[in-house]
């Protein structure tokens, strides 16, 4: 071993014993012999007579970047050796007289790398310089199998590197490609197809392996040579016989089957593809299909019926005459009994195509209606492949019942793989409504009478199936039960399913029944049938809590479309819940949190909806709502007393609980409305008062818990709808509680609760408003920026984030105050503090901010102002400084040098609209302050911005007189105007 | 030898190789494993490190080494030469960079110019990111090459174990082969939004729901 090779085993390894020092000398010593000028020749003899593969693959690695990077530099002479060393240690011939370098007798990756180092010299020199590269090499393929293999090799790195369009390639590199490609097909392809049949019949018997590789390079180049080489008397039949031979290797005879599959998908005029789809003897293969399913041969003939079959029906759908039409559908007819059969019975990789191919074929039924009796039977092989494919493996059984890990991930993947199938048999349903719903009804009555090892499965593929299909059913035919819905929901509803215990069946059901309920709302006499589903252990009392917990989602929107129909099941209902609603919160059961919005508290919401209803006389009404509200608020008091006692340890699950009894509270309240609790049914709203004077109480005792502050927050924001003004008494209180130390996150869904209180109440919220207010706008303007928030790397944390979103929520909070009438709240004397860097941050804002939208509210803002503050004719001022603030700085800033920015897009419609509300703010700037305001915008403004005089003047007419829409589009092309004279150089900011 | 023999351990050892264009997360990917650290900041690897990571099936502990490769060619180092005597792979993209996606065809043919037939998997890294742009329904490239392809979010350990088990399957040849021990990842640095990945996933459905155009062009891109 000299210094060379043994620095190139140190440069390959990484097993952590070499010293760090040592490998980067190594490094070095070898780029320095990259750069030596006789490179090449070292490569190449190190390459030939080294027996160290990593010695040989650096060499060629090197050669490789020599050839690609800097070629043109090499010299005349030195291309030619390298050349013919090249070629030579390919062809398995001596390279410098003597020496045979058996290079390629050496492992894949040597001989693979060694092809992209000839087939770069192809892509530099095919067929200007080096011309006969191709036909030089075919008389060599009598040097044996190893030079053939390398031959395939070579082949497919030309594909590879250079042909394949699989790959991104530059422009030039196309150019290159093409001139190959063309260069080739003159020159040498029907020798080298030649040669492949030669090659393959020859070795056929004695090197299946080979003739394997030399299909398979064949493969690639089907798709643009000369198709006539390959559909001919000669090839055909050879490759039919190779798919046939029994004894030949599966990986051979799918070879064969491969190349097959590429003639028949080569891209040809419909016409002629029929005619080549016509003349292969396709039926041949057929019975293949039904030998050992899971070998690798019969996913290569599924690939090829497939294939085929989607070409013959390309031509049916692309070819107009009638003889053509004939012709393609017979072709298919011949072949889908195989392609259904495949994928009845093989592995679900093929089964992808296929099910693209079947959308495609139920896609040409459309225009086929009345469907022939052929095509319905294929429906009918398609509802049973569906069918097949979507059913759960029992090996499975137990996992997706408790829902481990291996079963959630079972399901995941069923979840994924169904919804092609889904979509497969809502369009089959579509062309044949009747085979399809029978299927269903078949299923459903097979499954309940299968064996007891299978049924579960089979009851839940074909609840699955019927649960699927009512996507497509439009509300109309539900509620009618047209067709054989009719019989199909009683069906449903009446069926007891032996596997009800089960999670998957259970939920599947429950999920059906749901989705077929508006048949129920017209059928009533099936309520009670529905009502036991869902109450008894199929449903909310089934022992599998996932079940139970999504059966109190679905029965609450049960109650929700059937709603009055049940008044007289209340008491029923109300009963068979009383273990659900108490267990609701208890100790155990909040502790055991399932992700999502499937908390369980929709049972409270569907009780609410129904003892909510005007229907349900007022005394009882009062005795349901008390009967669950008091228990909830004695079990909240007595948490809140002994909240002092509470240990470290306690403390989380006691406030679990807590905030439980809220959620449930709070879902109980949706079902009552404003009218009737405040109106019609006031003792109704005095037990909801009660419930939020406890409520508010948790506030006080557990004042940081942020969880309890967001779940109060949402009541409060429940009980402004439900209560109305009578809420207020509780507001100011409850406003100080949740607004001492909040938190920026905390802050955010504060200002939205006083936004839904001001866009409810308006006026009426004043006195409340002002009071708060001063507080809300110290704490903001203590953490948030004045101007814009740090950018660049390392400032997108979550504090910012946070801190952005609370500025947003501020300039909303600030909008809806202005636009609800109450922009007097910030003149009170603790809010004047203020005035200034409100009106300083909604300036910078309203010429700054990235988001469009926000600068529209800022300007819409200060509009609003404008009119509010500056009546006219002006006597006093109302805010003192405010109107010069606004002819001096707004004007000009926000509505003239914000405009001069080129990010000011016109054609954004964003960007327009907040464009209309500058114009209107001139305008109403004109109207409040008349020439005040036009000649310092005319005479400071519009200088600064080199306005010529003529569009100033232009532009003093258009603001005076009465056409908004021509001030607008005069004065967008003034300032387009203006952009074009300082071409974006004039920076005002 | 270009097999690592470094801590040579009693039991199964495979060499893994991971591919990519730079900037995907292959090293953050590799590193979730707490038997390595793992960086916030982008460090583009220079030529190749290689991390052993061990892993509990049903049948005994096993070790990837995993060779964690440079995506950018400036630091490519040996680059296809790293994936000699690989035994398994992972090529890796950024769903919110489209050319990384395309560039997986090219990843592949140059690993299997050095590997054949390997077990591979595609992993489409960076799913926790709200505007994605390569969809689920886009990945199209692991059907053609029979690969197995797996989302991942490399922040949020989303799937992390996925592309280990599939590869640890094939490598044994046992279809019910299972992980019974956890491995230490480090803690998520994001929480995956399951709430808008399911939205996103309602969005295909009912995308899928449409009926069949009548043209039935490849809808491929």
């Amino acid at each position: 071993m000299d210094d060379m090779e043994k620095a190139i085993l140190i440069l390959f390894d990484e097993s952590g014993s070499i010293d760090e020092g040592l490998k980067k000398k190594v490094k070095d010593y070898c780029n320095e012999i990259k750069e030596k000028p006789s490179i090449c020749s070292i490569c190449i003899d190190k390459l030939c007579f080294s027996g160290l593969v990593q010695v040989q693959f650096w060499c060629l690695q090197t050669l490789h970047e020599v050839i690609r990077v800097r070629y043109a530099s090499v010299s005349l002479d030195e291309k030619f050796f390298i050349r013919k060393s090249v070629f030579s240690i390919a062809c398995l011939e001596a390279v410098d007289d003597k020496n045979v370098a058996r290079v390629i007798d050496g492992p894949a990756f040597i001989k693979n790398k060694l092809a992209q180092v000839l087939v770069t010299l192809i892509y530099f020199e095919y067929p200007l310089i080096w011309s006969s590269v191709f036909v030089d090499f075919l008389p060599r393929l009598r040097n044996g199998v190893l030079v053939i293999d390398m031959f395939c090799r070579i082949l497919n790195a030309l594909d590879d590197e250079v042909i394949s369009l699989d790959y991104q390639r530059t422009p030039e590199e196309l150019v290159v490609a093409g001139r190959i490609k063309d260069a080739m097909r003159q020159q040498c392809v029907p020798q080298i197809v030649r040669a492949w049949y030669d090659i393959v019949s020859l070795y056929r018997n004695s090197d299946q392996e080979l003739c394997a590789s030399v299909l398979e390079s064949m493969r690639r180049y089907i798709s643009w040579i000369d198709i006539g080489l390959i559909v001919n008397d000669a090839f055909i039949p050879l490759l039919f016989d190779l798919i046939l031979a029994g004894g030949l290797s599966e990986q051979l005879r799918g070879a064969a089957a491969a190349c097959l599959l590429a003639v028949v998908s080569k891209r040809m005029e419909p016409q002629s593809k029929l005619s080549l789809l016509q003349s292969l003897p396709i039926s041949q293969v057929f019975g293949l299909v039904a030998e050992d399913v899971d070998s690798e041969l019969v996913s290569s003939i599924a690939a090829l019926l497939s294939g085929y079959a989607a070409e013959v029906l390309e031509c049916f759908k692309r070819l107009n005459s009638e003889e053509a039409k004939g012709v393609s559908m017979e072709l298919l007819n011949e072949v889908l009994p195989s392609v259904f059969y495949v994928m009845q019975n093989c592995e679900v990789d093929a089964a992808f195509s296929i099910v693209q191919f079947l959308s495609s074929y139920v896609g040409t039924m459309k225009n086929l209606s009345p469907l022939r009796e052929k095509q319905l039977l294929h429906v009918g092989q398609i509802l049973e492949v569906i069918l097949t494919h979507i059913r759960y493996d029992s090996t499975y059984r137990n996992n997706l019942d408790i829902l481990d890990k291996i079963g959630r991930e079972e399901e995941d993947r069923m979840v994924e793989f169904r919804k092609d199938l889904f979509v497969l048999l809502r369009n089959v349903n579509r062309v044949a409504p009747d085979v399809t719903q029978l299927f269903i009804r078949n299923s459903l009555t097979n499954a309940v009478a299968s064996s007891p090892d299978m049924n579960v499965e089979e009851v839940e593929a074909a609840l699955s199936l019927f649960y699927a299909l009512g996507e497509s059913i439009s509300e109309e035919s539900m509620r009618t039960g047209s067709g054989l819905l009719r019989e199909l929901v009683p069906m449903l509803l009446s069926t007891r399913f032996p596997c009800h215990s089960n999670r998957l069946v259970a939920l599947v059901y429950l999920e059906t029944v749901t989705r077929y309920l508006k048949f129920v709302q017209e059928n009533t006499q099936y309520i009670p049938i529905v009502l036991a589903a869902f109450l008894d252990e199929r449903g909310i009392h089934h022992p599998n809590i996932n079940v139970s917990r999504r059966a109190s989602y679905l029965f609450m929107r049960v109650v929700k479309l059937l709603k009055v129909k049940l008044v007289p099941f209340i008491e029923t209902i109300l009963q068979s819940l009383q273990d659900t609603v108490a267990r609701f919160t208890s100790m155990d059961y909040a502790s055991k949190d399932l992700p999502g919005s499937e908390d369980g508290s929709h049972i409270f919401e569907a009780i609410g909806l129904l003892i909510g209803m005007e229907d349900v006389p007022p005394e009882k009404q009062s005795d349901y709502l008390s009967a669950l509200l008091t228990p909830l608020c004695q079990q909240v008091d007595s948490l809140i007393m002994n909240a002092k006692l509470l240990s470290l340890e306690e403390a989380p699950a006691k406030i679990a609980v807590i905030q439980q009894i809220i959620m449930a509270i709070n879902s109980l309240s949706k079902g009552f409305s404003e009218r009737l609790v405040t109106a019609s049914r006031p003792t109704i709203g005095i037990m909801f008062k009660q419930t939020l004077d406890v409520l508010l109480q948790v506030l006080v005792v557990f004042p940081k818990v942020e969880p309890l502050r967001s779940k109060v927050t949402s009541f409060i924001h429940r009980m402004v709808e439900t209560l109305g003004a009578s809420v207020f008494p509780y507001l100011p209180k409850a406003l100080e509680q949740l607004l001492a130390e909040s938190e920026p996150k905390e802050m955010v869904g504060f200002l939205l609760l006083l936004n839904q209180l001001i866009c409810k109440f308006n006026n009426m919220f004043h006195d409340i408003l002002e009071e708060v207010f001063p507080a809300i706008a110290g704490r903001i303007f203590s953490v948030i920026p004045r101007d814009a928030f740090p950018s660049g790397p390392g400032t997108n944390t979550e504090e910012i984030r946070e801190l952005q979103e609370l500025q947003k929520a501020l300039y909303t909070f600030l909008h809806v105050i202005a636009t609800h009438n109450l922009s007097s709240v910030f003149l009170s004397s603790k809010s004047r503090a203020y005035l200034g860097p409100m009106m300083q941050l909604l300036l910078y804002t309203s010429c700054n901010h990235r988001d469009i939208l926000v600068r529209k509210a800022c300007v819409q803002i200060f509009i609003t102002l404008i009119k509010d503050w500056c009546a006219r004719p002006s006597g006093e001022e109302k805010v003192p400084g405010f109107q010069k603030f606004i002819i001096e700085t707004f004007a000009t800033d926000c509505c003239l040098y914000s405009l001069l920015d080129k990010s000011f897009e016109f054609r954004d419609a964003n960007t327009l609209v907040l464009f209309g509300e500058i114009v209107l703010a001139q305008k109403v700037m004109y109207e409040k302050f008349g020439d005040e305001f036009l000649i310092h915008f005319v005479s400071k403004g519009f200088p600064a911005a080199h306005c010529p005089q003529d569009l100033a003047e232009q532009y003093c007419l258009n603001l005076q007189g009465n056409d908004i829409k021509a001030l607008k589009s005069f004065y967008q092309s003034l300032i387009e105007n203006l952009r074009m004279q300082q071409n974006g150089s004039l920076v005002f900011r | 030898m270009a097999l690592p023999n470094q801590q040579t351990v009693d039991y199964p050892s495979f060499k893994l190789v991971i591919v990519g264009d730079g900037g995907t997360g292959k090293t953050t990917f590799v590193k979730r494993h707490l038997t390595g650290e793992f960086e916030k900041k982008y460090e583009p690897t220079i030529g190749v490190e290689v991390h052993p990571l061990d892993f509990f099936t049903n049948c005994g502990k096993i070790r990837f080494y995993c060779w964690d490769t440079a995506g950018q060619e400036k630091f490519g180092g040996l680059r296809d030469g790293y994936y000699i005597h690989g035994q398994c792979a992972i090529i890796m993209f950024d769903v919110t960079a489209r050319l990384t996606y395309k560039n997986v065809p090219t990843w592949h043919r140059d690993l299997c110019r050095v590997c054949e037939n390997i077990p591979i998997v595609l992993c489409g890294n960076k799913v926790d990111v709200r505007n994605r742009q390569v969809k689920a329904k886009q990945v199209t490239f692991h059907r053609k090459k029979n690969l197995q392809y797996y989302e991942i979010s490399a922040k949020s350990n989303y799937n992390f174990e996925k592309p280990f088990l599939y590869l640890a399957r094939k490598l044994a040849g046992d279809p019910a082969l299972h992980f019974v021990e956890s491995p230490a990842l480090a803690p998520p640095e994001v929480q995956i939004d399951l709430a808008a990945q399911q939205q996103h996933e309602a969005e295909l459905v009912a995308a899928a729901s449409q009926p069949l155009p009548d043209d039935d062009d490849d809808a491929f891109e």
